[in-house]
């Protein structure tokens, strides 16, 4: 067993105003190795933030258990928690969520200003070179086009060296081609070995994990194997380089 | 080390917005520079108080003839003390010296073609201890002066340089009113008397001189002064030369005194009554300055935690600790008060300086000030960023992404 991530009947209900409720998620059981690339699709609604967030303990479930790396999370404290999200988790969202008024580097050092680490701007330098933005690093969101923001927040995600990197609809603001290019560092991250789990309503995007997870209504409807994911680095090659928008 | 790189943070997250940082320490600049003004300007009086009260003589109690309230000293016009009050007064337990002494303000002076005017006073020798002043140059009134009637005069520095410039004045003959006088010595240099005026345009003659040959005032004396022998006795006799004067001047219970007694005590309430009222009003305006101040940042503060609700959420989820939010908005508070201190002392300073030219009164920058500003800022930082870095650290990071 090398379940890195492991739900047993994990359930969220909000309540608003103590008489409506949503179930968000419904006994969710599910098992991640360490890793796997996992996409996990579903409509709008269905409760696919809600269970990255618990995934990525920035949420707690309201019942259920949900071990990381075996150990039981529902047992610690808040700040244990942010320990654990600084070290062991990192976050791609849909909006990249960059600080504004912040160049590219100090974007990317903001998790390394919570962590015991002292080399800041040397790891958050080798994170944008990975992301292939060594030549950006001074310059602004503002300054930069939507995939080469989404790509410093993936910068940001990994500078910590975490176990997962959890991604929320991170091409949901982006064009094919940029969505090509974020997805080809998501495989490349997962061909180094780290456990990748992105969240998408795109058949196409999920098609690059090599593991689909759907949920509907908050339950689990479909778990399968992807028998030959796309390689976004050779569906590049075919798509002509003035696509790309800049913004 | 993260608390280093917070602060950082905090500093250029200062540098990011410079006019909302600005508007935020608006408030405390103002605050913190009226109390430095405040501060410099009362240590500064209080200075003068001691200089005073020093040139008064802490052991000292000056009688004046005529009653009323208190002002500058007795002319011989008024005079109405006795060779017997003298007498009465220092035969007082406790009385080192009484020594009296005629006072006839602006008499006009004449050297050759140099007019200037000044305070003429006739004394007795012991005028010199009494005052622990004597002649820089030259002699001071000797007992043989008063005894023959001399013609003589001590002038002050102002004197002298009115009339006599560089030219040694001593054996020179000047007129005081009518009368000619050769100057036998300079007087001591004294600045300001207990009054406030110039001590040193002053001339010294002969008290007998004084009553009979220039101010027409045979009988009685002006003023006197009386030094005690420990500055814990003043009150009580003060009270014993009151004592006595009413009993020698007859007046009945009912009647209001013909004389004043003044000691350093009295000259310090006088002075810091004058001052008091401005430095409340100053007090008031500094203490609104750094609340109004303070509420300014407490309300711009809450304002960009709403705004940055995104970046608190995020820092969050990248592994940030409540109570390192919270720390980071006090710090952003902090730093905005301690420039915004450090600014109003700048400020403050110069505008002290500015007061010190244009109303040529001594102000005194000493480090208390910067210590008090300092600190002033620091409470204020702390007292209305707290609410809004509590606000932030609270933030759900969840809610906070959306
Ligand atoms: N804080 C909340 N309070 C109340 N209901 C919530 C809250 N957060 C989510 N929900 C509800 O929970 C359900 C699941 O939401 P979730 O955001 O997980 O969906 P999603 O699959 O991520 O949708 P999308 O594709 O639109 O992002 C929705 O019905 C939503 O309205
Ligand atoms: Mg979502």
């Amino acid at each position: 067993m090398n379940n890195i991530i492991q739900t047993k009947a994990i359930t969220k209900i909000y309540s608003k105003d103590g008489n409506i409720t949503v179930k968000a998620l419904q006994d969710i059981s599910l098992e991640i190795e360490k890793g796997e690339f996992v996409a996990i699709m579903g409509a709008s609604g269905s409760g696919k933030s809600t269970l990255m967030n618990i995934i990525g303990c920035l949420n707690r479930p309201t019942g259920g258990e949900y071990f990381l790396e075996g150990e039981n999370v529902n047992n610690l404290s808040d700040d244990d928690l942010a320990r654990i999200r600084n070290s062991k988790i990192g976050f791609v969202f849909q909006q990249f969520h960059l600080l504004p008024r912040t160049d590219a580097l100090e974007n990317v050092e903001l998790p390394l200003l919570y962590s015991d680490r002292s080399d800041i701007s040397k790891l958050a330098q080798k994170a944008l070179e990975i992301v292939g933005l060594a030549d950006r690093i001074h310059h602004y969101p503002a300054e930069l086009s939507g995939g080469q923001q989404q790509r410093v927040a993936i910068a940001r995600a990994l500078v910590n060296n975490p176990e997962i990197i959890l991604a929320d609809e991170p091409t949901g603001n982006l064009d094919s081609r940029a969505g090509l290019e974020v997805i080809s560092v998501f495989q490349q991250l997962h061909a180094e070995g780290k456990t990748v789990i992105l969240v998408t309503h795109a058949q196409e995007i999920a098609e690059h994990a090599d593991r689909i997870i759907r949920i509907k209504d908050g339950k689990i409807t479909g778990d399968e194997r992807v028998r030959n994911p796309l390689n976004a680095r050779e569906e590049l090659q075919n798509i002509p380089e003035e696509t790309e928008v800049t913004q | 080390m993260k608390i280093f790189r917070l602060t950082t943070n905090a500093f250029k997250g200062l540098g990011k917005n410079k006019m909302r940082s600005f508007l935020m320490m608006v408030g405390i600049i103002i605050g913190i520079a009226t109390l430095i003004v405040i501060l410099s300007v009362t240590q500064g009086a209080n200075k003068k108080i001691m200089a005073r009260i020093n040139n008064f003589g802490p052991n000292a109690i000056m009688v004046h003839s005529g009653g009323g309230k208190m002002r500058g000293p007795s002319s011989v016009s008024e005079a109405n003390l006795t060779q017997q009050d003298l007498h009465d007064i220092s035969s007082i337990d406790g009385v080192k010296i009484v020594t009296p002494f005629q006072v006839k303000l602006n008499m006009p002076i004449k050297y050759q073609s140099q007019f200037t005017s000044a305070t003429v006073m006739g004394v007795m020798p012991d005028w010199a201890d009494a005052w622990k002043r004597g002649a820089s140059k030259g002699n001071f009134v000797g007992t043989e002066d008063v005894e023959l009637l001399k013609k003589v005069c001590v002038i002050g520095q102002t004197v002298k340089k009115e009339l006599f410039a560089d030219i040694n004045p001593i054996g020179a003959k000047l007129l005081i009113g009518k009368v000619k006088f050769k100057v036998q010595g300079i007087l001591q240099k004294r600045g300001a008397s207990p009054g406030g005026s110039d001590f040193d345009n002053l001339i010294i003659i002969p008290f007998s001189t004084a009553s009979r040959r220039l101010m027409n005032q045979p009988k009685y004396i002006a003023m006197m002064r009386v030094i005690v022998d420990d500055p814990s006795h003043l009150k009580v006799i003060s009270r014993q030369i009151g004592q006595v004067l009413r009993h020698n001047h007859h007046l009945a219970s009912q009647e209001e005194d013909d004389f004043r007694l003044t000691s350093s005590t009295q000259i310090i309430k006088m002075i810091k009554g004058v001052s008091n009222t401005l430095h409340i009003f100053l007090l008031l305006i500094s203490g609104l300055s750094l609340i109004i101040g303070g509420i300014v940042i407490m309300n711009i503060m809450l304002i960009s935690v709403s705004e940055r609700k995104k970046e608190i959420g995020l820092r969050k989820a990248v592994g940030a600790r409540s109570k390192e939010i919270l720390l980071q908005f006090v710090l952003e508070s902090l730093v905005v008060t301690l420039s915004g201190g450090i600014l109003g002392f700048i400020v403050g300073i110069l505008g002290v300086k500015i007061m010190e030219l244009l109303t040529n009164t001594p102000a005194v920058v000493s480090w208390e000030a910067f210590v008090l500003a300092f600190g002033f800022s620091f409470i204020v930082g702390i007292v209305f960023g707290v609410q809004p870095a509590r606000k932030a650290a609270r933030l759900d990071p969840v809610e906070a992404l959306r």
